[in-house]
């Protein structure tokens, strides 16, 4: 049994409890779901459960071990295995291989064993063909099942899942999840923490954590029952978000951002040559949403820094088009009617007219306060010049993702939760009043209530006339929003399923 | 990003030089250095015949020998420049003259020839700077053929295990080596963070190519911050993943204690003696 018994825990300088007299059970061979949303203690959870932090008060014990025995840790380790959110910051070794031994060689164990148990690992999670391999150039879903394989190799009886498919793809996902599921089969205890209520309804027992409190933990069944929790966990645009779309009158678009025939190559000539993008058309035009899909790999990077004009396309265009007003109505002699010729004109696209906004954009904050981050990039393109005018720019940005002005504008971005950084780094981009607006997964890793924040925002924007992207892997999340839609495959456009 | 960053320039193959030991190529490469610079002009013609034998036994390409002397194409240049030209070439009236000894027969060569005023050519320095070219042509490409027929891991285990001696006068090997391994397997995911950041900031306005000095590395603060901040980051996650599979420093089995073979000695071994003869009779002026 892993068991946690009346936990406490709290961070340094930290004025509320991370975990408060948190009591949960995992034995043997079941499975039980922890949800909660972002900055619930979720994470902190499974830090203790294998030692990694100790209890403030309580106790965690892994079978016969007991974390108040500091002797223990090294069992208590071994015993239960932790698979966090992010493969890149896992894996330790530079081959497939060595990766898996990494465990078994701290600790100790002869060589023969070790070979037995790599070979034994990776088989369970079906890698046995990548020995060999540089992690680096696996897949998203390939790297997190290469963690699986690394904790296997410790042979533990408990597995604790941090998130494990907050980072991938849809097929990544999925082989994670399949990977979950066997693991259970063999027997393991797991404790699966998540966000995510599709992977939680796959557990024995449900627990739902709310501010470092266990407010329910119960059987699948029960949890089933309870329609609010159901709710709160369940991801899906708000009734408002998906009302407003077709209800607002269309009014006529007169700009339009265009990607005209883009190819793209990587280090052409090289032995790494690479094409990433082939012969792509796209029509984004101001006051819509476009969803692009595609698995990790499928060009969707390198779109998005042409889109941007950040990237000047191999082959083909990416520009501004916009109607003239001045469009004349000329007299067709030949068929003696009239005909509308609307002129067009096509320009650069110039800095701050597309926004980029990508995964996980609150890693790329720097500035002293949030106020100055968000003002960053209206003072480089000199959006604003005077002080009263940078302050108005900084202010409406705030107001636009919901982040209180008095309250943050002089706090250290580095001090914000998750969410509060998502909607800064979001702010800071809104601050440069783009005109059209590229969103590389907006929602990864955020909760059921960070995707309404996310949907809401979309539609706020587009009823403003920008026009949005959107790519990400939660097609059915999006799908509704979206006016138009790409799905791209190895660089190529292919059709939408 | 869904390109790998090119990081070293392994090219897989089966070669005698791709399968010898590393130990042994890192062994050679000392030596054939040493020969390097401790050779005249038959020495040097030697080493490169021998060069061009390993490339050919590798089966690369000489012109991807070539390609990989650009980034040191200044470096050739001006050494052959600032040997063959002078400032200060006398007028031909008053030209001194060097005796120098070709296949036994003496030749009267001038020091200087004019050109235009003090500028002019010294037929010597043009001899000596080609031997300067050539020898540094030759250390770039027998580096960069090690580079070529061995794949950085197994070039960072084989310096890990020439250093293992160390641990006995209380040398860190084994963490020197973890560190080693995980410097390999961060450099291409910071590169792409570094890549994806500047990406990200150029879209907020950042232009790192225009303005003086100063104002460009300013340009980097916004990148290097968060940068540090997601090292850090990561540190913290990957220090915990390696905690949680009881990671505690030394005293880890060794896996890869792998032997020499028969060939590995006497290759490795011949090679090494024949270039450091090569050097030492050089020396000492018999060659």
């Amino acid at each position: 049994m892993l068991s946690f018994s009346k936990v406490c825990f709290e961070y340094p300088n930290s004025a509320t409890w991370a975990l408060d007299e948190v009591s949960l059970d995992v034995a043997l061979g079941k499975r039980v779901a922890l949800l909660g949303a972002n900055g619930s203690g979720k994470s902190t959870l499974a830090r203790l459960a294998n030692g990694l932090l100790l209890p403030e008060a309580g106790t965690v014990q892994v079978d016969e071990f007991s974390s108040l025995d500091f002797s223990n840790i090294r069992a208590l380790r071994q015993r239960c295995g932790v698979v966090a959110q992010d493969p890149d910051t896992q894996i330790v070794c530079t081959t497939v291989f060595d990766e898996v031994a990494f465990g078994p060689q701290n600790l100790k164990l002869d060589v023969a064993e070790i070979y037995e148990r790599v070979e034994k690992s990776l088989a369970a999670v079906g890698l046995e063909g990548l020995r060999e391999r540089d992690p680096n150039t696996l897949s998203g879903g390939e790297k997190q099942r290469l963690v699986i394989a690394g904790v296997l190799a410790m042979q533990p009886r408990y597995v604790v899942f941090d998130e494990p498919t907050s980072m991938l793809d849809a097929q990544g996902r999925a082989e994670v999840l399949a990977a979950i599921r066997d693991l259970q089969a063999t027997g393991h205890g797991i404790l699966h923490i998540t966000h995510n209520l599709d992977e939680a309804l796959e557990a024995d027992e449900i627990a739902v954590l709310e501010a470092g409190r266990l407010i329910f933990s119960q059987s699948r069944k029960e949890f089933e029952q309870r329609a609010d929790l159901m709710e709160r966990f369940r991801v899906e645009p708000s009734a408002k978000a998906k009302a407003e779309i077709f209800g607002r009158p269309q009014q006529k678009p007169a700009t339009s951002l265009v990607l005209e025939r883009v190819s793209y190559t990587y280090s052409a000539g090289t032995s790494f040559e690479h094409q990433a993008l082939n012969n792509i058309n796209l029509t984004v035009v101001q006051g819509s949403v476009t969803l692009i899909a595609g698995h990790t790999g499928s060009g969707k990077s390198t779109l998005l820094r042409v889109a941007a004009g950040l990237l000047e396309p191999t082959e083909g265009a990416a520009f501004i088009e916009t109607a003239k007003p001045n469009s004349k109505i000329e007299l067709n002699k030949e068929l003696n009617k009239e005909q509308i010729n609307v002129q067009k004109a096509t320009s650069k696209i110039e800095p701050g007219m597309v926004g980029l906004v990508f995964q996980h954009p609150e890693s790329q904050l720097f500035a002293q306060t949030v106020f100055d981050d968000i003002a960053f990039g209206p003072c480089n393109i000199k959006l604003v010049s005077t002080p009263q005018e940078t302050e108005d720019a900084v202010r409406e940005a705030c107001g636009l993702v919901g982040l209180d002005y008095g309250e943050f504008a002089q706090r250290s971005p580095f001090t914000l939760s998750g969410g509060e950084a998502r909607r800064c780094a979001l702010a800071g981009i809104l601050a440069m009043k783009p005109q059209f607006l590229l969103l590389d997964e907006p929602t990864a890793g955020l909760d059921a209530q960070g995707h309404r924040f996310v949907a809401e925002l979309i539609q706020k924007l587009r009823a403003q006339g920008i026009g949005v992207v959107v790519v990400s892997h939660e097609v059915d999340f999006f799908a509704p929003l979206a006016n138009a839609t790409l799905a791209l495959d190895a660089g190529r456009s292919v059709p939408w399923q | 990003m869904a390109v790998v960053v090119p990081f070293g320039q392994y090219i897989p193959g089966n070669s005698l030089v791709h399968t010898l030991d590393v130990r042994m190529k890192l062994l050679l490469v000392v030596a054939y250095v040493f020969a390097l610079f401790s050779c005249g002009w038959f020495g040097l013609l030697v080493c490169a015949a021998a060069l061009i034998v390993a490339y050919l036994v590798a089966g690369i390409p000489l012109a991807r020998a070539v390609r990989g002397l650009f980034p040191v194409l200044f470096i050739l240049a001006f050494t052959f420049l600032f040997n063959a030209f002078t400032f200060t070439a006398t007028p031909a009236q008053s030209v001194a003259f060097d005796t120098v000894s070709l296949f036994g027969t003496a030749l009267e060569v001038p020091q200087s020839i004019s050109l235009i005023g003090g500028f002019g050519i010294v037929p010597l320095g043009v001899v000596r700077g080609l031997y300067f070219a050539l020898r540094i042509t030759l250390l770039v490409s027998v580096t960069t053929l090690l580079t070529f027929t061995s794949s950085i891991v197994a070039l960072t285990d084989a310096i890990s295990s020439l250093l293992s001696p160390l641990r006995f006068v209380g040398v860190p090997v084994e963490d020197v080596a973890m560190m080693f391994t995980i410097a390999l397997r961060f450099i291409p995911l910071t590169t792409a963070e570094v890549e994806k950041i500047m990406v990200a900031q150029s879209s907020r306005g950042v232009r790192f190519d225009q303005g003086g000095l100063i104002k460009r590395a300013r340009a980097y603060v916004p990148v290097m911050v968060p940068l540090f901040v997601n090292l850090f980051k990561r540190a913290d996650e990957l220090a915990a993943a390696m905690e949680s599979r009881c990671y505690e420093g030394a005293g880890r089995t060794r896996l890869k204690v792998s032997r020499l073979a028969a060939r590995d000695w006497v290759v490795g071994l011949a090679g090494t003696a024949f270039f450091v003869a090569l050097g030492v009779l050089s020396l000492l002026g018999v060659l």
